[in-house]
């Protein structure tokens, strides 16, 4: 997404959702300031968490603008990123036909007839890495080159900016991790398209 | 200088009779055609035919009896099996098929014979003189007791604490050969070259590395013994080729910079190459062996270099190839003709760096290890990347985004014992074969480092022995219930599939064998 076209106003809404310890607000809030700081667009973020506490189901609504954002809260997304079941139950019949939908694969399992979604094993990718915690950032990674929401350079330098001192490098691992992810599957997807789908003719 | 040399060798029976009467009446036999009388066209083999070449000949043709007039039946026939292989390992190599001929005579067709042989010398005149230099250079002989010492030292056998551990770990003293690792030392610390142990044990040693692993005193035995082998061969003392030699003439006509290989011929029209790319593929051997080894094992080593084009495709890259590839050389440095390894080293490594290459993807667990490691350490750098395909894939497929077909057998692996074991890579075939979806994957009773060789290494020293390490191997790959033998090194699958030949026992042991790389490149899709 980039700032041109002044007076058209792309806006894109993002939820942001799992529960509580995944990290999910501070996925929300690095996707943000990625886009605010970085790419110099506005946004918003708003951050909700369900009635239980630790472990319930939780939120993050994060608004992408080129353009002042009046209204912060987002009803029907159109990105949905969802990292727990009982997350994704909640807004699979609130979406819209083209809501670009995005899942931990061995966390969520959609549901029959939902439509195309994009999958990644990001909770196994991050326990692969050594830290379980950061399947927040390898889906940060996903996002990103999968919706080009944010530019990959904007979403590297927000995690830097974000983590705890001591574990960037880890952290962006863990996003290459991810974006790589997003593009090996985007080229998948192309090479369907196009007829390849081997390496034997 | 320039005079062309052919070598006939002629059958004793019906040819020889006609060449005989041409000798009678003066006729004008070309003056370049040296005449080697032999017992039977059958009996020159494709050693023998090859090691001509590697002397120096320019053109060879075999002459022997026309079919069904044979003395022992089937020579006529042999020869022609061994003519048809080794031309086309001459024309994979660059020096031209039509080097080599192959007829036949009748006793009374003298004039005919004429004919061929001045057709032929004609033909080598216009092909001009072989592009083979010769003869090939050898180490200078250095018989000081103290160039002896040094090899020792510099391996520290010296610490040898005669614990035995090598003996009761080596594959070949566990197989029932009168052989022992330390028994070579002991004669050489002694001082004790020219003992016959030592002389015939050394070609034995299989440099597999187990019992470097086991060494409580580190010693490097495949290290070591590579050193003394070329020590030994710069003594002038005999080298135990298997096959008669044909691969060490096969790698030493490489050495000679004239040589323009074309060993690349057979790859498939639809795979996409660039002559531009900074990634290059560097084949191996695999065509030569399955030019050798047609009739005899059906081997299809080849695959592997195809299978890995096509999966470098996959992930797009468009690889270069090396138009004049060489042998790495590891089989000659293993064998111990360092001299020789280092030409072709150095021949390998100028071409490759004339081109801008910044990284080198090879399928061969050898070639690997040889450009990777031995050719700096042998004091050849390069300034390029060696990648295995196997981390290639690894990379590529982690990132995600493929996907594996249903693969319906049980598998068993083979480890390469370059990869598994020298380079500590036991893991990486590994982790690719738990990305596959086999029926099942079953470990083999010793496996990753601590693996069974397939029973030969850089072509020498095979014998009975080598034998039953493969029968042993083979065996216990069907005993837990696999259908499948997988492996990593071209060689591995030659020399296991060679046992199977065996007429008594084959149906025993007679198990599939396929390289992983085909497999993973068969069953990968993108999801
Ligand atoms: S294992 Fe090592 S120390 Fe023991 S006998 Fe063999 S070479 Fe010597
Ligand atoms: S390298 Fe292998 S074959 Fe050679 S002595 Fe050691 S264990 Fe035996
Ligand atoms: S095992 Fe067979 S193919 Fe291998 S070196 Fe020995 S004889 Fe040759």
């Amino acid at each position: 997404m980039s700032r041109k076209q002044e007076n058209e106003n792309i806006k894109k809404e993002v939820i942001i959702t799992g529960f509580g310890g995944q990290g999910i607000v501070l996925a929300g809030s690095i996707l943000g300031k990625a886009a605010a700081l970085g790419d110099h667009l506005e946004s918003t973020l708003v951050q909700s968490y369900g009635p239980e506490s630790r472990g319930g189901a939780c939120s993050a609504q994060v608004v992408i603008s080129n353009l002042p954002i009046h209204y912060p809260y987002i009803r029907t997304p159109d990105i949905l990123v969802c990292m727990s079941q009982s997350a994704y139950e909640k807004y699979a019949d609130q979406l819209k036909p083209d809501t670009l939908l995005l899942i931990d694969q061995d966390l969520v399992r959609p549901m029959p007839g939902c439509g195309d979604y994009y999958a990644i094993p990001a909770t196994r990718i991050a326990e692969e890495l050594g830290r379980k915690m950061m399947a927040n950032i390898i889906m940060i990674g996903f996002v990103t080159s999968i919706s080009k929401i944010v530019s990959e350079e904007a979403a590297r330098n927000s995690i830097r900016d974000s983590v705890p001192k001591g574990t960037e490098e880890a952290n962006i691992k863990a996003f290459r991790k991810g974006f790589e992810y997003g593009l090996a599957i985007l080229k998948g997807r192309e090479k369907k398209a196009s007829g390849h789908t081997g390496a034997i003719a | 200088m320039d005079k062309s040399n052919i070598i006939l060798f002629l059958c004793n029976w019906g040819p020889h009779t006609a060449f005989q009467l041409l000798q009678d009446k003066g006729a004008d036999i070309p003056y370049e055609i040296k005449m080697v009388r032999i017992p039977c066209s059958g009996r020159i083999n494709k050693s023998l035919l090859l090691k001509a070449f590697e002397k120096g000949a320019d053109g060879v043709a075999l002459v022997g009896c026309s079919s069904g007039a044979c003395r022992y039946g089937n020579g006529t026939d042999i020869a022609g099996t061994n003519i048809a292989d080794t031309r086309s390992i001459l024309k994979l190599m660059g020096l031209g098929e039509d080097r080599l001929r192959h007829a036949t005579f009748l006793p009374d067709e003298a004039d005919a014979l004429l004919t061929f042989l001045t057709d032929f010398a004609g033909d080598i005149r216009e092909m001009r003189k072989t592009p083979v230099a010769s003869p090939m250079p050898s180490l200078p002989e250095n018989r000081s007791v103290d160039f002896l010492r040094g090899i020792l030292t510099k391996h520290d056998v010296y610490a040898c604490q005669d614990c035995g551990k090598c003996s009761s770990s080596c594959p070949l003293t566990l197989i029932g050969k009168p052989f022992s690792p330390r028994g070579i030392v002991n004669s050489l610390i002694a001082g004790d070259i020219d003992d016959p142990s030592v002389q015939n044990d050394i070609w034995s040693c299989l440099t597999c590395g187990l019992c470097y692993d086991r060494c409580p005193s580190a010693v490097n035995f495949p290290d070591f013994i590579r050193d003394i082998r070329c020590h030994i061969i710069s003594l002038g003392n005999p080298v135990r080729e298997t096959h008669n030699g044909f691969f060490q003439s096969l790698m030493r006509i490489m050495t000679s910079p004239e040589v323009k290989t074309q060993k690349w011929a057979w790859v498939p029209e639809e795979i996409k190459l660039d002559d531009n790319s900074p990634i290059l593929f560097f084949g191996g051997c695999a065509p030569y062996f399955d030019a050798f080894f047609r009739h005899h094992l059906g081997v299809e080593t080849t695959n592997i270099l195809k299978d890995s084009l096509r999966l470098l495709n996959f992930f797009d890259i468009k690889p270069a190839l090396l138009e004049n590839e060489r042998c790495c050389g590891h089989d000659l440095l293993w064998a111990g003709d360092e001299a020789n390894f280092l030409k072709l080293a150095a021949l390998n490594v100028d071409m490759i760096h004339s081109r801008n290459i910044e990284e080198v993807v090879t399928a061969c667990p050898e070639c690997f290890r040889t450009l990777s490691h031995d050719y700096p350490e042998r004091g050849i750098p390069v300034r390029f990347k060696v990648t295995h395909i196997y981390d290639f894939l690894e990379r590529e497929i982690d990132k995600g985004g493929v996907d594996f077909k249903k693969f319906r057998k049980t598998i068993t692996y083979q480890d390469s014992c370059r990869l598994s074991r020298f380079d500590n890579r036991a893991d990486l075939p590994r982790r690719l074969i738990k990305r596959l979806k086999p029926d099942g994957f079953h470990e083999m009773p010793e496996n990753g480092r601590a693996a069974v060789c397939c029973g030969n290494s850089a072509w020498i020293g095979c014998d009975s022995y080598s034998k039953a390490l493969q029968v042993k191997r083979l065996r216990q790959s069907r005993a837990n219930g696999g259908n499948l033998l997988v492996t990593s090194c071209p060689k591995c699958q030659i020399h296991l599939r060679c046992a199977m030949e065996d007429p008594f026992l084959g149906d025993e042991l007679a198990v599939e064998i396929r390289d992983l790389t085909s497999i993973i490149a068969e069953t990968i899709n993108w999801a």
